[in-house]
């Protein structure tokens, strides 16, 4: 008698990553492909529309990178606090506060010239992005409060925040009774680069590439390294885990909040409560499956993208863009399974006689 | 004649870059302690992980009472009868001892009394006094290694494997293992012993068999036929040189270099750790610790070096109290530390070679916020030729380097900024014979140099031999201090044990 076993591989393969990662892909299609045909959905049809009007054309590949800039730098903020064992969840409500940082700045420099309002404007949100990180932050460094549950609940905070407002101080006077703030000063607006992708793109590849070269050079991202490998080691060549946890904390907030600041400047006329859409979220899955690699941040930020974009355009053939979610759902768990699967082979071995 | 217990024959495997088991054979007679001779590296542990079902074997048959086995798990190993005791314990710390033992192999309805009982009744069958109802956090080294022994034996092992058993163990604890182990054995099991360590090995072990570079060299060898010596020149396969010979004691001491005064620690369940320790290191010695494990010695070492606070005290090095200074500033001003903990302490094994290397040195290879990787790099270079320590690449995983070379790195580290004090606690533990040399003799060149040396060990042997003088701790105290030229073991044992 035979039978199949799972048996540990001794050697992780090569490259398993980007395979785990089509693999995921693969495996979301399939899944999704039986859910719109259980649904009555055209199959074929549903992806070949995704497709185009996701990387099908000039036009469609700069909405999607548009859409990859504040997904790249969550994930890029994530990625940051994973390097030290610490998990960002509440970039989703460090984005919408950097935005509303942003916002603040453009009512205080609505007369300033473009260029110094929108520069005002991004450093606005990244230390508003910042700050919404710092509560969670010193509460871990300083009595050692997990951070995943002080940030995820902040989120809903900062939504809170907005509606506030929405339905106050900022609140629009020509809104015609519509809660909604002032809209941004023109010059308030990141000019487009190409087709429709606006300066941002360049922006956030700037930053991402800034990071990659930082947290291998310098001697922060080093002793980041270090604590991020062991918190004893750390302790025992005197780096302080207390100053790290918090500087690392506040960093991911600022690139967080940083991402805000691009997102109302490039695509939003004003600050509202949609500024962040789950990018925030989503940014997790990003860093996620980039293996928390500023370089992978980039490519999967472009997929995940790209699957948004399409997933959008398939709601005017009368299917729900909830299945777009579901995909991005579905490649996470097909690729993260691939992922520790591919560390296992499977084997065939005698049945034992005993 | 019986049919053997085990019998492992031409085993092989292979890791990626290492040939762990070349072909090793193995025997073992069934009523039998049998001891797994070899350095570290040997190929002892994946020898035996092949027989308990971590591995499966590249080549080469397994055979329990003379059946042929293959398994594929762990738990296939233990159905058969075949249980192991890792180094690392694999225990539930917030579950009782009966808990832990019938984990996993539980009665369908658990009668908590009931398995109270049986456990207890267990226990005692085999010599253990065991409480079942205590949570396994609260126990010592030596008694959590009973509830991993009691675990096998719940589920029947009749072939049961420790790994280095006696690593974690008092000597009065290694003695009770010992007898432990020979009532097993008389009950027709076989016990399987892997140590380096040669006195264990003729104290406990009916044969041995000994491996050298993946292959056995000596089969089952009755151990009433051969003497400590010809074992150790099987293992290393020369004759090996008493470190005695290094060791030139140094007559003229220099001035005080590290003074510990009325040192205090509390430990982190509250409890006083070390009470009231004094001591001075002159130039040019070697002041050994000698204790039993967790007698305050970590926590000592540790406040000296800056990671444990003093709750009363001080601690000057030459003549500078550094008492509240940072672990940074303790070693800028001369202090190096070799940690009982290499990895995780001493090092991060995540990270390459390089990059622990320098992780004392880095502060001088910085521009501004940039760290210099190609100083790092040619340090790095510098530090793995002139301590020996045997890489690849400095760019390569620190998980690559064996034990000895990972000690080889880390005290090289320290001491290469010239340190006017050297404090390395457990510097030589686990390491095979020729890593245990490399280290002493650094040690001792440290001190010819004029280096104030602290070396805390468990080996009373090493202390005897190396040591200009010799200091006992006993609960957290100075239980007494001896000159090794004159003291006898007797009386050292003796305040080891806190007897005054």
């Amino acid at each position: 008698m035979k039978r199949l076993v799972l048996a540990r591989r001794e050697n992780p393969t090569r490259g398993g990553q980007p395979l785990a990662f089509l693999v995921g892909l693969v495996f979301a299609l399939v899944i999704g492909a039986l859910l719109l045909w259980s649904s009555g959905d055209p199959v074929i049809d549903t992806y070949q529309r995704m497709w185009e009007r996701s990387f099908g054309s000039r036009d469609v590949i700069s909405a999607t990178l548009n859409r990859a800039v504040p997904l790249a730098l969550a994930g890029l903020a994530v990625s940051i606090a994973a390097k030290m064992g610490l998990w960002n969840i509440g970039a989703e409500g460090q984005i919408l506060f950097g935005a509303t940082a942003a916002a603040g700045m453009a009512r205080i420099g609505d007369s300033w010239p473009g260029p110094v309002l929108i520069t005002a404007m991004l450093i606005a949100a990244a230390i508003g992005g910042a700050l919404w990180a710092l509560g969670p932050a010193l509460a871990r460094s300083e009595i050692g409060v997990s951070e995943i549950i002080t940030t995820l609940m902040l989120n809903e905070v900062a939504l809170r925040v907005i509606r506030y407002l929405q339905s106050g101080p900022w609140k629009d006077p020509d809104g015609f009774g519509n809660l909604q703030v002032t809209p941004l000063p023109d010059q308030a607006a990141l000019g487009n680069i190409w087709e429709r992708a606006h300066l941002g793109v360049l922006i956030a590849l700037a930053v991402i590439a800034f990071f990659a070269w930082f947290m291998t050079r310098s001697v922060w991202g080093y002793e980041l390294r270090i604590a991020g490998s062991s918190a004893k080691a750390a302790t025992y060549i005197g780096i302080s885990m207390r100053t790290k946890v918090l500087g690392v904390l506040l960093l991911s907030g600022a690139v967080a909040g940083f991402a805000g600041g691009i997102e109302l400047t490039g695509t939003a006329s004003r600050l509202n409560e949609n500024i962040s859409n789950g990018f925030g979220f989503a940014g997790i899955i990003v860093a996620a499956l980039a293996l928390m690699r500023p370089s992978g941040v980039l490519v999967v930020a472009v997929a995940f993208g790209g699957l948004q974009v399409g997933g959008q355009s398939i709601q005017l053939l009368g299917v729900s863009s909830a299945v777009s979610a579901i995909l991005q759902a579905l490649i996470l768990f097909g690729a993260i399974g691939a992922g520790v699967l591919s560390a296992y082979q499977i084997r065939l071995v005698d049945r034992k006689v005993a | 004649m019986t049919e053997p217990a085990v019998e492992l024959d031409g085993i092989w495997k292979r890791f990626p870059g290492v040939v762990a088991n070349a072909g090793a054979n193995l025997t073992v007679r069934p009523g039998t302690v049998h001891a797994v001779l070899g350095e570290n590296g040997a190929g002892k542990t994946t020898l035996m992980n092949c027989l308990a079902g971590v591995y499966l074997p590249d080549e080469g048959t397994v055979k329990l009472h003379g059946r042929e086995m293959r398994f594929s798990s762990p738990a296939d190993a233990l159905a058969a009868g075949v249980g192991m005791v890792h180094q690392e314990f694999r225990l539930v710390p917030t579950f009782t001892v009966a808990e832990n033992v019938v984990l996993g192999s539980a009665p369908r309805v658990i009668s908590r009394p009931e398995i109270n009982r049986s456990v207890a009744e267990l226990a005692e069958r085999f010599g253990f006094s065991a409480e079942p109802e205590r949570p396994v956090w609260q126990l010592s080294m030596g008694e959590r290694q009973r509830v991993e022994i009691l675990k096998a034996l719940w589920r029947d092992a009749q072939v049961l494997i420790l790994d280095e058993p006696t690593a974690v163990l008092t000597p009065q604890e290694a003695e009770d293992l010992g007898r432990v182990l020979r009532q097993m054995v008389g009950e027709g099991r076989s016990v399987l012993f892997i140590s380096h360590k040669l006195n264990e090995v003729t104290a406990f072990c009916d044969e041995a068999t000994v491996l050298r570079g993946g292959a056995t060299v000596a089969s089952s060898v009755a151990i009433a036929d051969v003497d400590s010596a010809a074992l150790a020149e099987l293992m290393v396969g020369s004759s090996t040189k008493s470190t005695e010979t290094d060791a030139q004691r140094n007559t003229e001491m220099g001035d005080v270099v590290l003074a510990v005064d009325n040192v205090s620690v509390t430990d982190s369940r509250g409890l006083t750790a070390v009470d009231g320790v004094s001591f001075e290191v002159r130039a040019g010695e070697i002041l050994g610790i000698a204790g039993v494990a967790g007698n305050g010695q970590r926590q000592l070492t540790d406040a000296i070096a800056g990671l444990e606070t003093c709750r009363t005290g001080s601690v000057a090095l030459m003549g500078d109290d550094l008492t509240s200074a940072t672990p940074r500033d303790r070693f800028r001003a001369g202090l190096a530390y070799v940690p009982e903990d290499r990895l995780g302490v001493g090092l991060a094994p995540k990270l390459p070679i390089a990059e622990n290397a320098v992780m004392r040195h880095y502060p001088k290879m910085r521009r501004g916020p940039i760290l210099l990787w190609d100083r790092a790099k040619e340090f790095s270079a510098e530090l793995v030729s002139r301590f020996e320590v045997k890489v690849g690449r400095v760019e390569d995983r620190l998980a690559s380097l064996s034990g000895g070379n990972l000690q080889r790195l880390l005290l090289g580290r320290e001491l290469s900024s010239e340190p006017s004090v050297v404090v390395a606690s457990q510097p030589t533990r686990g390491l095979d014979v020729h890593g245990v040399a490399a280290i002493q003799r650094l040690l001792v060149e440290q001190r010819d140099q004029g280096t104030g040396v602290l070396m805390v060990s468990e080996d009373l042997d090493e202390l005897l031999v190396l040591a200009d003088r010799i200091l006992v701790m006993s609960e957290g105290r100075v239980a007494g201090k001896f000159d090794p030229a004159v003291a006898s073991r007797a009386e050292i044992g003796a305040a080891m044990a806190g007897v005054s």
